[in-house]
């Protein structure tokens, strides 16, 4: 024993054996259990996309330790807990390239490029999993558990998920027990409440995460469903459905209590898991997709930086009150802070500088004015050529009038008509032949487009024909007959008289519309070509061929 | 009716290795006894006697000048020689070098015992000053001034017995063995302070002492005493969090108990007060517990003040493994050894011979994974790794927003920190950059 001791550090000598690695691995440890219900469930697939999910996490963060020559950091197991909370928060049937790219943009963009492990500002895993969200068909398959998933082709049935039932405001058809254990449509690792609760147990008890945020997370969720229980559902139950439903537990137990992402202090734990509980039921209510515990993390995790300043212990040994009187004054301030600052230009001239020419310093002004202000200006004036001349070559006033007209039109042929949809039939004789709906969306009729000869030229004319073979209105889209002559036969009230007639319309005699003197060419042409109609539609309708109610 | 602080944490305690262990004599006294002048946080003392003067158990050997505290001879024989030392607290100090002569005579000028019912204030502050009393639980604050400065401003008196730190017992086995002296002691004390109540205060981990001071309470039937156990927590002998365990008041920032008109005094202090005031001895003696894993048999000692700790070890057997670490005043506040030539002071409540599997040698401090143990741990309501964060990134006016002067030193952040980040040096160098106004900061942080 040597007589001189070099002391090694300062006071603690002690240290927790706790470590990092530790902590890391007692997450891992907990998740097993939920790792293990889904390969129960869902196949050994379960296992080999954990698998993959993991080992791209592991490669992703050597590789970039190794191209950016920083020291290897796969040692402390981080990335395993990131690629195991990736894998269990996606769907068996998820193809094996999802959890690598969501491994590469969790590992890489939110972890490493802002410094690595307790330097990102989100969850890896689960900005990872999001990603993955965004693509629509991964959400949209669930697979029906003990559906055991093949390995290599995924031919899942896809499953609803109690949140879809949710989502409507009903309740799913699995019962309680069964949601407890299970067996239902969801991610890999969220499906089985039993199993998670058992991974909080153990992380409390190892002192790797404390209750706070958990606890005020699933508190702020069960609060909020108890009181907004929809009508004939007892709140007690909605709020077991609402707690046990989708990946509320996963989120709040392992995503929420990621120590990176989450606030340092007690007050701000608390805030945390209530931002996180209004987030979510907020997204689960009024978002178009059912589960918003993802988004609600995530979204939480970005004001982070904010809480941990809101949550900072107050000082010791100043009592609440005084604590608040503090912070209250310290608020006051800075808004006092905030004021108004007239702004001061300086329009003094230049004066001309040695060797200058008297006007020499205002055109360096103007320069100087010019270089600061052009590149803006030029910007703007290249937007605005950008946007007057989208507005100069497309022709939205014509292409408006177009519609309006045929609105007109669609209002003259058929009165009751409120939208007009063209069918793709184009019988011989006709234009076009639109199918005109009522206000309930039912089928009124067809109003369809003929051309005649009349007295000057071609008389362009849309003919409504109800179901009934019975003529709605005669609209004029066209023609050029001489004016004040043919134009007669042209008036409404001439053209009224074509109301209520069916079969074929002569022009004496029985079921007859009398010519207009002097139009006796114009009216011959409209009747010709309200006849022609009439034959249309009898001919569609007797044809039977086509079901025109599905073409709109 | 206990309160509870925030933070703290839970080390392991490991007092099982002594706290069976009576407080026992020396067998062999040590060949030299040395008595540093600096055994007073204010300053050295003043020696009294000259290489060669003969000395006798009990007599003053240095006295309280402007600084320091008086210091007697606890054994008898010759000064060998007044010189640097090697101090407890590091390097090398003036020290008295007494030559031990084996033959334990005291001295006969020692002052009459006084009257525990006539006791007065003043009284009392005299003879704690006469008798070199020092705050013994590590704080080394002479308690004469505590006294004086609490008197008629305080209403509870704190006996603290608390002993958070891990491996010491000997405040422990004193309470245990004398409980009645320390109950005498105290009450005296705050007869003369005016104090309504009288709390001594243990951990649970005492519970059979607990169980003795009841039975002496129950039979003296003085109710102005009381004991209360408290659940183990470290650091709850630190003064401002004792207070709050107690009253549930907040000493305010910057103050001292009495700001909170309560005075904690430690179990040895008060022993030792009460064996000045009723028998006329000054401190010479402690208790002293030799323990740790690489000691052969831990014991708990009633030491001289003065004798060397390789003495105190070698009594016990000596080292069986090899010690990592040496320690006095216990593993979480105390200090690493130099040397074991350095003698027992009155502060020194134990000896720790720490073996690398306990000690956990230092590992290479990782990165904050910012998972805010160090924030629920610190009991004066800091943000250890916050204040971290903004050393690093320079920011001066964050920091001083964040009130580093409440720091105490206490290492509950270091002790928790997963990631073995020596988070007390940080807060230290943090205030201390905020004090000088960030002048001397060279950019780098300590690792």
């Amino acid at each position: 024993m040597t007589a001189s001791y070099a002391p090694k550090r300062m006071s603690p000598q002690l240290r927790q054996p706790s470590t990092t690695r530790a902590m890391m691995l007692d997450v891992m440890v907990a998740l097993t259990p939920a790792l293990g219900m889904a390969i129960f469930f869902f196949g050994l697939r379960a296992l080999a996309l954990t698998a993959v999910s993991v080992g791209s996490c592991v490669l992703f963060e050597a590789l970039y330790r190794l191209l950016t020559r920083q020291r290897q950091s796969i040692g402390d197991l981080s990335a395993c807990v990131t690629g195991l909370l990736l894998a269990l928060s996606l769907p068996a049937s998820t193809p094996y390239w999802v959890p690598v790219m969501g491994a590469a943009f969790g590992i890489i963009v939110v972890k490493q490029f802002y410094g690595g492990l307790g330097r990102n500002f989100m969850n890896p895993a689960l900005a990872g999993r999001m990603l993955a969200g965004t693509l629509p068909m991964l959400m949209t398959t669930w697979p029906q558990p003990m559906q055991k998933l093949s390995l290599a082709a995924v031919d899942a049935v896809s499953a609803a998920t109690p949140m879809s039932y949710l989502h409507e405001g009903s309740l799913p058809p699995q019962p309680l027990n069964i949601m407890f254990l299970g067996q239902r449509g969801g991610c890999m690792g969220e499906v089985s409440t039993f199993m998670l609760l058992l991974g909080l147990v153990y992380l409390l008890l190892r002192r790797v995460i404390s209750a706070r945020i958990p606890l005020a997370y699933l508190g702020t969720v069960a609060v909020i469903a108890l009181l907004s229980s929809p009508e004939g559902i007892s709140p007690p139950v909605w709020t077991a459905y609402q707690l046990m439903g989708g990946g509320l537990l996963m989120g709040a137990v392992f995503f929420a209590t990621d120590p990176a992402t989450s606030p340092v202090t007690p007050r701000g734990h608390i805030m945390f898991g209530v931002g996180c509980g209004l987030l979510t039921v907020l997204l689960r209510s009024s978002s178009s997709y059912p589960e918003g515990v993802g988004w609600a993390v995530l979204t939480m995790n970005c004001m982070v930086w904010l809480l941990d300043r809101l949550g900072l212990p107050r000082r010791f040994g100043i009592g609440n009150f005084a604590a608040t009187r503090d912070k209250l004054a310290e608020m006051r301030a800075s808004l006092a802070e905030i004021k108004f600052v007239r702004p001061q230009p300086d329009f003094k001239l230049p004066k001309p500088s040695e060797g200058q020419a008297p006007g020499e310093a205002y055109l360096d002004l103007l320069r100087s004015a010019l270089k600061t202000v052009g590149p803006f200006a030029s910007v703007f004036l290249a937007t605005c050529l950008v946007i007057f001349g989208v507005h100069r070559f497309t022709d939205l006033n014509t292409a408006r009038a177009e519609i309006q007209a045929e609105y007109e039109i669609l209002s003259q042929a058929m009165p009751l008509a409120v939208v007009g949809a063209e069918t793709p039939y184009h019988p011989a004789g006709a234009l076009s032949v639109t199918a005109g709906y009522g206000e309930e969306g039912h089928l009124l009729g067809y109003c369809v487009s003929v051309q005649s000869q009349g007295f000057g030229g071609p008389v362009t004319m849309t003919v409504g024909v109800d179901l009934n073979g019975v003529v709605t209105g005669v609209a004029i889209e066209s023609h050029s007959e001489t004016d004040r002559v043919g134009t007669e036969a042209l008036t409404p009230e001439a053209l009224a008289r074509y109301v209520g007639r069916s079969g074929t319309i002569r022009t004496s005699g029985s079921n007859s519309v009398d010519a207009v003197s002097g139009a006796t060419a114009t009216s011959k042409a409209i009747t010709a070509g309200v006849n022609r109609a009439l034959n249309i539609v009898a001919n569609l309708d007797t044809a039977g061929e086509i079901d025109y109610e599905d073409t709109q | 009716m206990t309160h509870s602080f925030f933070g703290g944490v839970y080390p392991a305690t490991r007092k099982e290795m002594t706290r069976r262990k009576p407080l026992a004599r020396l067998s062999v006294t040590p060949q030299e006894i040395v008595i540093p002048l600096i055994m007073c946080a204010d300053g050295p003392a003043t020696p009294m006697v000259r290489p060669g003067d003969p000395v006798l158990v009990g007599q003053p050997v240095a006295r309280r000048g402007q600084t320091g505290a008086a210091a007697f001879a606890s054994v008898s024989g010759r000064v060998a020689a007044i010189e640097d030392r090697p101090h407890p607290w590091g390097g090398y100090s003036p020290a008295i070098v007494i030559q031990n002569d084996d033959r334990g005579d005291h001295y006969e000028g020692r002052p009459t015992p006084l009257d525990p019912r006539q006791l007065t204030l003043e009284q009392l502050v005299e003879r704690v000053e006469w008798a070199g009393i020092v705050g013994m639980g590590g704080g080394c604050f002479p308690a004469w001034e505590k006294i004086a400065r609490s008197a008629g401003k305080t209403d509870t008196l704190i006996v603290n017995v608390a002993e958070c730190e891990p491996y010491v017992t000997a405040d422990y086995r004193l309470l245990l063995e004398r409980s009645e002296h320390i109950l005498r002691g105290a009450q005296a004390i705050a007869r003369c302070l005016r104090c309504e109540r009288v709390v001594v205060v243990t951990e649970g981990d005492k519970l059979n002492a607990v169980e003795a001071v009841e039975r002496r309470l129950r039979r003296s039937g003085n109710g102005r005493v009381q004991i209360i156990p408290v659940r183990t927590c470290y650091p709850l002998g630190a003064e401002k969090q004792i207070v709050q365990t107690v009253t549930g008041r907040e000493v305010p920032p910057g103050g001292s108990a009495i700001d909170a008109a309560c005075i904690v005094l430690n179990v040895a202090t008060v022993f030792a007060i009460q064996d000045a005031l009723f028998q006329g001895r000054p401190l010479t003696h402690r208790a002293v517990t030799i323990t740790g894993g690489a000691v052969t048999r831990p014991r708990n000692l009633w030491v001289p003040i003065g004798t060397p700790l390789r003495h105190l070890l070698e009594t016990c057997g000596g080292l069986k493994e090899e010690a990592d670490l040496i320690i006095t005043g216990g593993p979480m506040m105390g200090v690493a050894l130099q040397s074991l030539e350095a003698p027992v002071m009155k502060d020194t409540n134990s000896l720790v011979c720490l073996t690398a599997w306990e000690h956990k040698p230092d590992t290479p401090s990782g990165v904050c994974i910012r998972c805010g143990k160090c924030v629920r741990a610190c009991p004066m309501h800091l943000a250890p790794t916050i204040i971290r964060r903004a050393l690093e990134d320079h920011d001066l006016q964050k920091l001083s927003r964040y009130h580093l002067e409440d720091c105490n030193a206490c290492g509950c952040c270091s002790f928790i920190c997963p990631a073995q980040i020596p988070l007390v040096e940080t807060v230290a160098q943090a205030a201390s950059l905020v004090r000088k106004g960030g002048a001397s900061y060279d950019g780098q942080l300590r690792a």
